[in-house]
């Protein structure tokens, strides 16, 4: 078990305890790319927000290989996958009333997505 | 989980504070909560995603009336106490001998 010291704590908050990995996984979507977002509903962790279920949105950038929170927080494995900023426009996400001019970029992890 | 923690989109939350000014912890305490995650999660006590979820299985309306760092100290005190490292009677004494410091 690794001692905590005072030289490692300012990357520790720099970094924000990142949990990229360097490993490879199947990049299964590319900029551009427009995906659905599945219809979750684990009782258990997940980082995917409820408002995005079902939503369709177009990938704007692949952020690399991460840990999967959904797995990782019951032991269940690292899971390791790619997470993409995917922008979802206003209008989608909260309907006709929304600004036609507006966007909201999500970091969304694969296993969240499916090809539209 | 559709927990309470998920509340994009929801309303009735009043305003959200963005003043920059805003100091990093509003009580000196706060400052204790933060540090402990560095001193247990890189050394196997939890995972942040654990840590995560310890939060959202709070209490609905007690996650609502407490403050983000009260949300860290209770995942500690489920994640440590759940997983053996302390017990929930050695947290308990402890809380009371300092309470009996502080007077």
């Amino acid at each position: 078990m690794d001692i905590l010291t005072p030289d490692l704590v300012p990357g520790m908050l720099a970094n924000g305890a990142t949990t990229r990995v360097d490993v490879d996984a199947p990049l299964r979507f590319k900029v551009g790319d427009e995906i659905v977002v599945r219809n979750l509903n684990p009782t258990g962790h997940t980082r995917l927000p409820r408002y995005l279920r079902g939503k369709r949105g177009v990938v704007e950038h692949a952020h690399g290989v991460f840990i999967f929170p959904d797995t990782h927080a019951h032991h269940k494995g690292e899971k390791p996958q790619h997470v993409y900023g995917v922008r979802f426009s206003m209008i989608e996400l909260w309907g006709d009333g929304a600004s036609p001019r507006d966007c909201c970029i999500v970091d969304v992890f694969d296993d969240y997505m499916d090809p539209l | 989980m559709n927990g309470i923690h998920d509340l994009g989109g929801m309303h009735g939350f009043g305003p959200i504070d963005i003043d920059p000014e805003q100091p990093l912890f509003r009580n000196d305490w706060e400052r204790r909560v933060f540090a402990l995650f560095f001193g247990c999660a890189p050394h196997g006590f939890f995972n942040l995603d654990e840590f995560r979820h310890a939060v959202e299985r709070m209490d609905a309306a007690e996650y609502l009336e407490l403050s983000y760092y009260e949300h860290w100290l209770h995942a500690y005190e489920t994640l440590l106490v759940g997983n053996g490292a302390i017990t929930a009677e050695e947290y308990a004494t402890r809380c009371a001998e300092i309470a009996q410091e502080a007077g």
